[in-house]
């Protein structure tokens, strides 16, 4: 299972596969490691599933396999960004930013966050606004 | 501008930082008028909320002034008077559609951290902690507001700030642990907790038809206020007898109450000595996060079948939980952070109509640079404290 995730996106699958492709939504990562995408309409009117699995290369020893042990996990954790950053884009129109996490969802901001606290002009630019 | 920042264990300051931007098109920026210390800031004061970094806003109840709007927020305009709701919700959501809006599943940018914790984020909340996002919060001169064409309800009455600040969240609050006790009349209802989201249930559920409201506590200056402005017909002070089960037992002879309402949270007290001097010494080495002896005794009076209302906060993990208790006697629990935006407008009208004041509560109002001042007396219960309200 690790190296699985799913999300749910309140909209109808064929809008869903629709601004999947679209350059102004489509998740780059994802797309760029070849992982396999699926949807699936979800139960009750709730919108879209979209699965994701990344591939996974038989590794050629011991070494390898903590490797991609550790390289592996961390992948799942920026498919897991940028489905949450799809949802949000889909649903809401942007992406939610806070001052702790000020370029939104980010796997790599989780344990180096900002204080909660406005921004000096210097770190917009930085954070993409 | 200036802002009350948490800087450890105990210890908040006011200190200048820079002033908020629009960040994204559907974000508002509002100049603060009145804000306040809510008893769950008290958590984060405490250390007992992981997640806190030395310079964060605190924060969540305030209203003002909006100076800025975003691209997004057509509903708003420079110069409308909004209260802000503490929880940040997208409104566009599975959760915000069915009014779950404090689970919002958009609008905590930290969602990872929260579903280590949780097993699912919930949505972010202004000024507490980055567990909810990392928002900055409104003990501040400015805030920004994100989502703000959803959640600020604006003020157009000739309303005092201090009869419309408390609908952020502490007035709501207390009104839905009350709604979660399906009162159709005549019941009786037990209040765990005289502080200010206590008082607001007890009125709520006098306002809904309750015909008998017990509060309990052990600040007596808190359950005079629970008998004389909120609508309580009892109190009990547990100092003065530690066995609350039995006598809620009495006062409803022999049958309990129908519903009770946790409105004390993680960091309750008992009063038998030595269980809560176990419970403390756990709760400090961090082998349990939440301290449950408010709870535990409203599960244990609960009448069969009835329900457990729990508005209190909790963080993490309890030890010792009557489950065997809540499941024999079938009792049902609801809990949850207030879904504010549900109950904004509803209870505007209720304050517009003159059926509540829900400034009976503020007991100390203090310039924004006391705020440290007002953390001490408030945590310490001085100078017969029951709400802080700061003027930036």
């Amino acid at each position: 299972m690790g190296s699985r995730t799913a999300i749910t996106v309140n909209r109808p699958e064929d809008e869903i596969r629709r601004m999947w492709q679209d350059p102004a939504f489509r998740p780059e990562y994802i797309g760029e490691v070849d992982a396999a995408v699926t949807f699936r309409d979800a139960p009750g009117d709730r919108g879209t599933e979209i699965h994701v699995a990344l591939p996974r290369e038989a590794p050629r020893n011991k070494l390898g396999e903590v490797v991609q042990k550790v390289a592996g996990s961390a992948s799942l954790a920026k498919v897991k960004d940028e489905l949450y950053r799809f949802k949000q884009l889909v649903e809401t129109g942007e992406v939610a930013r806070s001052e702790g996490s000020p370029e939104g969802e980010r796997a790599e901001r989780k344990l180096k966050q900002r204080p909660a606290q406005p921004l000096k002009e210097s770190e917009l630019e930085k954070a993409g606004v | 501008m200036r802002a009350n920042v948490w800087s450890g264990r105990n210890t908040v300051q006011v200190e200048n930082v820079p002033d908020p931007k629009i960040l994204n098109e559907r974000d508002a920026i509002v100049k603060i008028t009145s804000t306040a210390i809510c008893g769950s800031d008290l958590h984060l004061y405490d250390g007992y909320i992981p997640t806190m970094k030395k310079g964060d806003i605190l924060g969540h109840e305030f209203m003002g002034e909006v100076v800025e709007t975003g691209k997004g927020v057509s509903n708003l305009k420079e110069g409308d008077r909004v209260v802000v709701p503490f929880p940040i919700a997208c409104g566009n959501c599975w959760a915000c559609r069915h009014e779950l809006f404090s689970v919002c599943e958009n609008s905590n940018p930290n969602s990872g951290l929260a579903e280590k914790m949780f097993g699912h984020s919930t949505c972010g909340i202004f000024g507490y902690s980055h567990l909810t996002g990392g928002y900055a919060g409104g003990q501040a001169e400015y805030a920004r507001v994100p989502f703000a064409d959803v959640g600020p309800i604006k003020v157009e009455d000739d309303l005092t700030d201090e009869q419309v600040l408390f609908l952020s969240d502490i007035f709501p609050t207390g009104y839905m642990g009350a709604e979660f006790c399906e009162i159709t009349g005549g019941e009786c209802i037990a209040v765990f907790g005289a502080g200010p989201v206590g008082q607001f249930a007890i009125a709520s559920a006098v306002m809904l038809g309750a015909e008998r409201v017990i509060a309990i506590d052990h600040v007596d200056y808190r359950l005079e206020m629970a008998r004389n402005k909120a609508g309580a017909t009892d109190t009990i002070n547990f100092d003065e007898d530690p066995d609350v089960v039995e006598q809620l037992k009495v006062l409803t002879g022999g049958r309990g109450p129908d519903a009770v309402i946790d409105a004390v949270g993680m960091e309750s007290v008992s009063g038998h000595a030595p269980l809560q001097a176990i419970e403390r010494v756990k709760q400090a080495s961090r082998q349990e996060t939440d301290r449950g002896a408010a709870l535990r005794d409203a599960i244990l009076a609960c009448r069969p079948g009835g329900i457990v209302s729990v508005i209190g906060v909790y963080g993490g993990l309890m030890d010792k939980f009557p489950m065997g208790a809540l499941m024999n006697k079938g009792l049902s629990i609801k809990t949850g952070q207030c879904h504010v935006h549900r109950y904004m407008k509803p209870l505007y009208e209720h304050v517009k109509q003159g059926h509540i004041d829900p400034s009976f509560v503020v007991t100390h109002r203090l310039d924004l640079g006391e705020a440290p001042n007002g953390f001490e007396t408030f945590k310490h219960k001085q100078d017969e404290c029951v709400k802080v309200v700061l003027k930036p």
